[in-house]
């Protein structure tokens, strides 16, 4: 009785995923990192790694809430910082000044990001293109110096909140177990925020997000209420971009007002172009991208390039890393602007097609192929 | 109280004057090309950056060719310093078109990244060419004069008088002239001008290099009128204020620009004299807010057009 469920689950489930090739890719990818904290144990530096990745996942799940908003919606917002800031001093500062377990602060830091969405999505009903992006922006600016500035006793000023080691999620395990035990934490919420963010997308609200992404007159006069559909996307992408926040404080630790600069929010625009604008999973491959692209790259291989082309200076290799940086982040916006996540998928889709066209037969195929002409 | 109020009314208007070049040259691109410019502070600091090496080159030269006894060396120097920086600068905002904003016109956040990510890489090469201290770039005017019971150095008078002359100009230029009638036709129907034979490629061209010419200006002007240095560090603070400015008075629209940057450079400086210097950055930002909130296309925007 039980077998024929397994088997007859594992088989639909075979099915789900070899349907169609980007689902198998993203399945073999989600099967690489769960493996990955096995691949890298034998380095020394093990731990750091880890924590790496961990904040690659929790920046992977701000830069798909970004997409949603921008992506599909068209709203552009030049201050998503916002709700990552807000996530992370709300829950550190429930956790340290009132000693509130984390499954009290963080539902309460989603319910206020949420509200934080829906008032800055008010002007969205007012304002529109360039000018939306201009006023999202200074909501974070003005929030940093609120912060660095004023109520030292909440906010502690320059310095930031920590929170104590004690009160972190996992204080009873050894080090790396704890950073493993983190990372596949921050995994597990990154695959479930993918899945409800892309079944949201895909939906119908999703459609109807396209349509006012699209034409916003027309989907109007189609009897749309698109004030309600864009706080919608609001309120949504709020959430999950609070729900980063939230990670950061409890697992990175610490809540700092740099969190509200306007690098913060340029991060998921970098991460999304990388990835491909709109799809959700492009995103989050390229936030790795740009994880491994800062640390790996950034910290280990290019000092010795340098040092191969016999420049040992220290300061200047700090400028020189953000100058290569940007250059590689200019180099990809012009040269695909549509993404490098798409790239794959979309030559996957052809090759599908031409495989199932070729399946059955000729006639198809040739009227396809002169379609394409 | 009355002395802070001529503080207020002296300074402000010394810092709407040098202001209402940048916002200019920030609302001039907008309304031609529907650029979004991003890197337009950057251009400002290559401007302040520019006069203190030119002047580094063309003091030893003219006192070669002239003699160390020819009157005001320094500041003929400086002069010549300043026009070899503006130019230098409109060739790079030519540049900048023609590498990272061509291949993607029309796409508007694609423009916004790869702005932005050039003014990172423009203060990336400052700083490893210059490090990050600060350099003195001024143009030597010296005295001053009382106004209003307050003592104002003769420099910020020129620079004042200098930047309100240079608006002026442009503005005349783009109403009268055929390339400004161009530029105009273009903001109003980009498709409409195309078919009248307007070279949209080259008029956008021109128009990035006047409005990179226009914030090396306003920078030139700055150092010398306010700062009296350059850093690498003075970039952020003008975009965000050119921003509220063009907000203020309406994306696209000259007369509101200069409106916009004196009403954010009094605003600026009634919170500097009155409160204190730290929130000052704040300021513009929150009164373009309230701005916008209340009148959603600024003071005299036009509508923003969707997608066509």
């Amino acid at each position: 009785m039980i077998k024929s469920y397994i088997t007859r689950g594992f088989s639909s489930f075979v099915a789900y995923v070899f349907d169609v090739p980007s689902r198998l890719l993203a399945f073999l990818c989600l099967l690489l990192l769960l493996l990955l904290p096995l691949v890298i144990k034998g380095y020394t530096a093990h731990p750091y790694y880890l924590r790496i990745l961990t904040g690659a996942n929790i920046l992977a799940i701000f830069a798909a809430s970004w997409d949603l908003l921008v992506g599909r919606t068209g709203q552009i917002s030049l201050g998503h910082a916002l709700f990552y800031g807000v996530g992370a001093y709300t829950s550190l500062i429930l956790a340290t000044r009132y000693n509130l377990p984390p499954w009290v602060t963080i539902p309460f830091a989603l319910l206020l990001g949420v509200l934080v969405a829906l008032l800055i999505g008010l002007p969205c009903t007012r304002v529109k293109g360039p000018y939306l992006a201009l006023v999202t922006m200074t909501f974070p600016l003005i929030m940093y110096t609120i912060v660095r500035s004023s109520l030292p006793k909440i906010f502690h000023g320059e310095l930031g909140i920590r929170l104590p080691f004690k009160k972190a999620l996992f204080p009873f395990l050894h080090i790396i177990q704890q950073r493993t035990a983190e990372y596949y934490l921050s995994l597990a919420i990154l695959f479930i925020s993918a899945v409800i963010l892309y079944k949201v997308a895909s939906s119908k609200t999703g459609i109807v997000f396209i349509s006012i992404l699209d034409d916003e007159v027309s989907s109007k006069a189609c009897g749309i209420n698109v004030t309600k559909y864009k706080l919608l996307s609001f309120a949504i992408s709020g959430l999950f971009g609070t729900l980063a926040g939230c990670l950061q404080g409890y697992l990175i630790r610490i809540a700092s007002p740099p969190m509200f600069l306007l690098t913060v929010s340029f991060i998921p625009i970098v991460v999304t172009y990388f990835g491909g604008m709109g799809t959700i999973y492009g995103p989050i491959v390229g936030t790795y991208v740009y994880a491994m692209l800062d640390n790996f790259f950034f910290d280990v291989y290019f000092p010795q390039l340098l040092k191969w082309g016999g420049i040992e200076a220290s300061t200047v290799l700090g400028y020189l890393e953000l100058l290569v940086f940007s250059l590689i982040v200019l180099i990809i916006v012009l040269k695909w602007p549509r993404g490098i996540a798409r790239l794959v998928t979309d030559k996957l889709e052809d090759l599908a097609e031409a495989r199932d066209l070729d399946e059955r037969g000729p006639r198809i195929w040739k009227r396809y192929k002169t379609k394409g002409q | 109280m009355l002395r802070e109020l001529t503080l207020i009314l002296v300074f402000g208007t010394i810092s709407g004057g040098i202001l209402s070049l940048l916002a200019l040259g920030f609302t001039l691109i907008y309304g031609v090309s529907r650029i979004l410019n991003l890197a337009h502070g950057s251009l400002y600091m290559i401007g302040a950056y520019m006069l203190y090496v030119f002047t580094s080159i063309f003091v030893p030269i003219f006192t070669s060719f002239l003699g160390s006894s020819f009157p005001n060396l320094d500041l003929v120097a400086a002069i010549f310093a300043a026009l070899a920086a503006i130019g230098f600068t409109g060739g790079v905002g030519a540049i900048l078109y023609i590498a990272t904003i061509h291949p993607i016109i029309g796409d508007e956040i694609a423009t916004m990244v790869s702005t932005v990510t050039s003014a990172l890489i423009i203060q990336q090469i400052i700083l490893i060419i210059f490090g990050s201290t600060f350099y003195p770039a001024s143009i030597p005017i010296q005295g001053s004069s009382l106004i209003l019971g307050v003592t104002v150095g003769n420099k910020a008078l020129v620079a004042l008088s200098a930047s309100l002359i240079l608006f002026g100009f442009v503005a005349l230029f783009v109403n009268k002239s055929k390339i400004g009638k161009a530029m105009k036709a273009l903001s109003q129907d980009r498709e409409a001008a195309m078919l009248m034979g307007v070279n949209t490629t080259k008029l956008f061209l021109l128009a990035m290099a006047i409005s990179a010419m226009l914030a090396a200006t306003a920078g030139i002007l700055e150092v010398t009128a306010l700062t009296g240095t350059a850093a690498a560090w003075m970039w952020l603070h003008p975009l965000a204020s050119s921003f509220a400015i063009v907000i203020l008075g309406g994306l696209g629209s000259i007369k509101g620009s200069l409106i916009g940057s004196f009403i954010i450079a009094y605003s600026e400086t009634v919170v500097k004299i009155l409160v204190g210097g730290a929130i000052t950055p704040v300021v513009p930002l929150v009164v373009m807010m309230v701005i916008l909130l209340i009148r959603s296309k600024g003071l005299f925007g036009k509508r923003v057009e969707m997608e066509d």
